[in-house]
């Protein structure tokens, strides 16, 4: 009886061609809107994950290691897993429904999550949000 | 390499077993209780009362209460935090079984194992079909949500 479909929770994606990455809710819609009309969310999650970074790597070879490629989507509930983990990321200012609009606001969205993950990466917390799903 | 949903679902165990070595720093990380043990027929401390008294419960839930059969509505009710029970029946696939009590978990909602497959648990409701797992969302005159949750 608890809402758990909640901002900063940890998702995976099920569907479409992001099937299978974590991504982590911006925003939910649980009423719906008049051109969604189911419970959605806009999610913002990791198109390419980070690879693994050894100790004999340059500084040079890390940086380019720990990049992470992201994603911005309103996905269907039914198209998510929820688990128990959360990310707690301020994202709200860089991604919104209206940055969907166009293509060159969703880039900007995109740029700006993938500077907040990798800031996040590289501190090394929430480890399981960054390694890659096996299936 | 085909993802299907059951394939992402088999690594949640994995994730409840992950979680318990990952330092929660980032906040609430809710309290994961055991992966249940479904309630077998052979050693099962229930008796035929016991029994009889859920189908009666039930009974007086499908008269007088709120409820949904099926996974899909089991899970919407899950996502809406709309369910307060969720009964499933012992022939339930375990990948699905598992997926439905991680979202109870989740939800922090009690997750009931039927001591029978889903032709007896859709008998119990009075149906001609089976039904498989069942979302309890408003009790009505029935005292199920109060006597059954301490099951798991």
């Amino acid at each position: 009886m608890v809402k758990f479909l909640k901002p900063n929770k940890a998702v995976i994606v099920l569907q479409g061609r992001y099937a299978g990455r974590k991504a982590v809710i911006v925003k939910s819609f649980d009423e719906g809107t008049r051109d969604r009309p189911y419970g959605h969310c806009l999610v913002a999650g990791i198109k390419k994950y980070p690879s693994k970074v050894i100790r004999k790597d340059s500084a040079k070879k890390t940086a380019k290691k720990s990049r992470v490629k992201c994603f911005v989507k309103l996905v269907n509930y039914q198209h998510l897993m929820p688990t128990r983990y959360t990310l707690d990321v301020d994202l709200k200012d860089a991604v919104s429904v209206d940055a969907l609009q166009t293509k060159d606001k969703k880039v900007a969205a995109c740029k700006a999550t993938k500077q907040r993950l990798e800031e996040r990466f590289k501190t090394g917390k929430n480890r399981w949000f960054f390694t890659k799903l096996r299936f | 390499m085909k993802l299907s949903k059951f394939y992402v679902c088999l690594d949640f165990r994995a994730l409840i077993a992950y979680g318990a070595t990952e330092p929660s720093v980032a906040a609430a990380v809710p309290p994961c209780p055991p992966l249940s043990q479904p309630t077998t027929m052979v050693a099962s401390k229930k008796t035929k009362k016991t029994h009889e008294s859920i189908n009666n419960r039930l009974a007086l839930v499908m008269k007088s209460g709120k409820y949904t059969l099926g996974y899909k509505t089991v899970l919407k009710s899950l996502r809406s935090s709309k369910g307060k029970l969720i009964i499933i029946a012992n022939n339930c696939p375990p990948l699905r079984k598992s997926e439905i009590e991680y979202y109870a978990m989740l939800c922090k909602v009690g997750v009931h194992h039927y001591n029978g497959n889903n032709v007896d648990l859709g008998t119990a409701c009075g149906k001609y079909f089976r039904v498989c797992c069942l979302s309890i969302i408003e009790p009505g005159d029935s005292d199920i949500i109060k006597s059954m949750p301490g099951d798991h």
